[in-house]
């Protein structure tokens, strides 16, 4: 089968991405997944899975609704333990230690896993507060700290120049672009090492959801970075790495270029080319 | 184009009328509550005109002085029945209640007149009404004037003139110097003397205490005679200074004619003030009326709480109502937030919030009992044993009082704020807690600096609540603490300032005790309607300020409607 022969939605060569072909067993790993199972009372959401995330890589998970992506994802800083009767076996691996190890403090690792939500959810708060609010919660209480940590998270968020003059402000007169890339500014001035996005970009318009996007490529060279998203063009513009994943199951993971060009499962082809999904 | 019955049902326009009249019924009900309340209550400090005539009832005649209260219809029979010499033609007469004062002469201060009976009407601007300390109110021609007994100056006959004019004058200016004197007489009697007895007090208590622990050395016992002897010597030197105010005060008396044509004599260290009520112009009345309502709200009640003002009581009411909560706040907001946020939803959780609810609907007199046993014999009694041993036998806290009032009334009002507070809580939207969860706050973090002050327009949704049910509520407040009169402030100079464990006044009760319980209640019923309306108005007060702390609550928390 010649690349012609395909009828791919995503035309990757026009992307004109700058990163080439990534080898998985040259990256330093953020994450290890293994064996991870996890059940909504008797209902298994997911069924076993294996999956490595590099270090200062951006990971995409695709996939239909329901198919498991954002469940996984909130696995990585334990948010899933707020649901009732959620089951969780297997292990995720954080510089090789288990996250769901008895003695890991959660408060500990979600600073260290940060989150941004799909919905931009800004405190009631004033900007300055909203970005401070980590630090205050890590007992920071000198000003300079606090002061230098905002101008650097605003500023790392692209967003320093359209706040500097109204940081006392309310964080809820903001428009939606503003305030998710608020929300990414306040995940990142408590400086996690991972940083997982839950469909940032789908409540917003495309002017500020490219700003997102770039701000994402900007941020890789920091965080590692995982997002889960239900937009293909946006996964292949961003992502290293791409996951696919299918009822609970992960189909196929891969360098993003290839698995959008060459993907080597039926399932994953079908749902690129959009046959269903 | 007519239309048909069925379309004009259809068309839902009878429906709204029907709800349009059951707001305006609501309405036109809330306004007459208001305005009758009003009118009854306020016009009572309006100065009335004094009429004088000559009374004939039965081939006896006397002169009569009083001001008109009230008018109504009555028929002839019944006064024929009751002895009443009446026109054989006449179907029904008017009769009238005169307020004729002069309690200490007459015996009774109110009459029923048959109007027809009355001739002679007329108002001179010569007769006055004096407001007096006790007896109620006088009327009368004013004579003379005397200092230590002699005539100063004097004047007759019944029209108006200079010299009248003179003796007025310096009338008014005695009254001034005898309130001034009295002032003085008040601040020494009500502060410093009572400082002084509150430290004997405490001195006694701390002697008594020494002894109960069987303390040995004399020193401390030596500290509290010397301070005793200090204090007996200071309250000497503030007695011969209030023999020789009083002796002032009594100095100047006035001699005035009466109805009768008696000439009496008067103590003018009895008035209040004293004012020519004929004479008065409209602006004259307005300022007379301004500062009777000014006393009313701001001076202590006098003669049975049938005269002067009401402030204790409304003082009273605000303070329980402050520390009702003070009280309830913390306490209904720290249940509603484990029943919503710690505690397994289940089949507990859910018996809980029955309990709430259902605690919430019990008559209020029912936790007025539980109150009187629990809080006041039980816990008072055992608070007093722990703390208080040295007042024995006399109860410090195991007897009603301000505290005891106004945790019965938190505890009544609890639900309120629980409800309210759980409603507020479950509006929080999960994206807001997650989000601070995910940075790394824990759970109580959480809840502390983000989702209680986003409950915080809810949380005080209820204290209004508790606010409106606990202002109103009398019953459970006569077992709990409310008196008659109270003989101080809860709040006052002496240390430690806020006295939990005294009784207090409380308007609602004020209402009940003067309306009902009062000896004149002829006196007492223009100020049950002045009181009512006292009470509704600090309520609205008290609801308005929680109002507008929740509107700038919500302001700044206007983030849930994401």
């Amino acid at each position: 089968m010649t690349s012609e022969a395909k009828t791919h939605a995503i035309d990757i060569s026009s992307l004109q991405r700058d990163n080439q072909v990534l080898n998985l067993e040259e990256e330093t790993l953020a994450l290890e997944v293994k064996d991870l199972k996890l059940c909504y009372g008797d209902n298994e959401a997911l069924h076993g899975i294996d999956m490595q995330i590099p270090k200062n890589r951006v990971t995409a998970f695709i996939g239909p609704s329901g198919c498991g992506k954002s469940t996984l994802l909130r696995c990585f800083n334990r948010m899933n333990d707020l649901v009732d009767d959620c089951r969780i076996t297997g292990q995720i691996l954080l510089d090789e230690n288990n996250i769901y190890d008895r003695s890991v403090e959660i408060a500990e690792l979600r600073r260290r896993v940060g989150m941004v939500f799909q919905k931009p959810n800004p405190f009631p708060k004033s900007i300055y507060e909203n970005v401070a609010y980590g630090l205050r919660i890590q007992g920071v209480t000198k000003k300079r700290i606090i002061d230098e940590t905002v101008e650097w998270a605003l500023k790392s968020a692209a967003l320093w120049d359209e706040v500097k003059d109204r940081l006392h402000e309310s964080a809820l007169g903001m428009s939606g672009g503003q305030q998710q890339r608020l929300v990414i500014a306040r995940t990142i001035a408590v400086k996690p090492e991972v940083l997982l996005l839950d469909e940032p970009a789908s409540a917003l318009d495309p002017i500020s959801t490219l700003k997102i996007e770039e701000l994402i490529h900007e941020l890789k060279k920091d965080f590692t970075i995982v997002i889960v998203t239900h937009n293909m063009q946006q996964a292949a513009r961003v992502s290293d790495y791409t996951a696919f994943m299918y009822m609970g199951d992960l189909i196929e993971f891969g360098v993003t270029d290839t698995l959008f060009t060459n993907p080597e499962k039926k399932q994953t082809e079908d749902y690129i080319t959009g046959r269903y999904g | 184009m007519r239309q048909s019955f069925s379309e004009w049902t259809k068309s839902g326009a009878p429906w709204v009328w029907l709800n349009a009249g059951a707001v305006a019924i609501c309405l036109i009900m809330v306004i007459g509550l208001l305005s009758l309340i009003a009118v009854r209550g306020l016009g009572h400090f309006w100065p009335a005109d004094v009429v004088q005539g000559t009374y004939v009832e039965n081939d006896h005649s006397v002169r009569l002085i009083g001001e008109r209260v009230q008018t109504e219809i009555v028929p002839a029979e019944q006064l024929r029945g009751s002895g009443v010499t009446v026109a054989e033609n006449v179907e029904e007469m008017h009769r009238s209640l005169m307020k004729v004062g002069n309690r200490d002469h007459g015996g009774t201060d109110f009459i029923w007149i048959i109007d027809d009976f009355l001739g002679n009407k007329e108002k001179p601007e010569m007769l006055f009404t004096a407001e007096r300390r006790e007896w109620g109110n006088f009327y009368g021609y004013l004579r003379g004037i005397k200092e230590e007994g002699k005539l100063v100056a004097s004047h007759d006959g019944y029209e108006s003139s200079p010299e009248y004019q003179i003796l007025w004058d310096a009338l008014q200016n005695r009254i001034e110097r005898v309130t001034s004197i009295q002032e003085k007489i008040d601040h020494i009697e009500k502060g410093e003397i009572s400082s002084i007895n509150y430290e004997l007090e405490r001195l006694r208590l701390k002697e008594r205490s020494l002894q109960l622990k069987e303390v040995v050395e004399t020193a401390p016992y030596q500290a509290i005679t010397d301070r005793r002897l200090e204090l007996d010597a200071e309250y000497e030197s503030l007695q011969s200074e209030l023999l020789a105010l009083y002796k002032a005060i009594n100095r100047d008396s006035i001699t005035a004619e009466i109805a009768n044509g008696q000439v009496v004599e008067l103590k003018i260290a009895a008035i209040v003030r004293a004012f020519l009520p004929n004479d008065m112009g409209l602006g004259g009345k307005l300022v007379h009326y301004f500062q009777k309502l000014w006393e009313f709200v701001s001076t202590d009640p006098r003669e049975a709480n049938t005269e002067g003002g009401i402030f204790p009581a409304i003082f009273g009411t605000v303070m329980m109502v402050l520390i009702m909560s003070v009280i309830v706040t913390p306490f209904g907001v720290i249940a509603a937030v484990y029943l919503r946020e710690y505690a397994r939803q289940g089949f507990v959780t859910r018996l809980i919030r029955i309990a709430v609810n259902n605690l919430a609907g019990v008559p209020s007199i029912v936790y007025g009992v539980f109150g009187l046993g629990f809080f006041v014999y039980f816990l008072g009694g055992h608070i007093d044993d722990a703390f208080f041993p040295e007042a024995k036998p006399a109860p410090t806290f195991g007897t009603p009082g301000l505290m005891w009032a106004s945790i019965t009334l938190a505890l009544l009002t609890v639900p309120v704020v629980i409800v309210a507070t759980e409603e507020g809580l479950t509006r929080i939207p999960r994206a807001v807690r997650e989000g601070s969860l995910a940075l790394g706050a824990t759970k109580f973090e959480t809840l502390m600096k983000i989702v209680i002050p986003m409950a915080s327009p809810a949380i005080m949704t209820g204290v209004i609540l508790a606010i409106a049910r606990a202002a109103g509520e009398v019953a459970p407040l006569m077992l709990v603490g409310v008196v008659k009169l109270a003989p101080s402030l809860p709040l006052d100079l002496n240390y430690p300032y806020l006295h939990l464990d005294q009784k207090f006044m409380h308007l609602g009760f004020h209402i009940y005790d003067v309306g009902f319980q009062s000896p004149n209640v002829e006196a007492a019923r223009p100020l049950v309607y002045a009181t009512a309306l006292l009470l509704v108005i600090v309520i609205a007060l008290l609801n308005l300020t929680a109002i507008q702390i929740r509107n700038h609550l919500r302001e700044k928390f206007k983030a849930l409607e994401m």
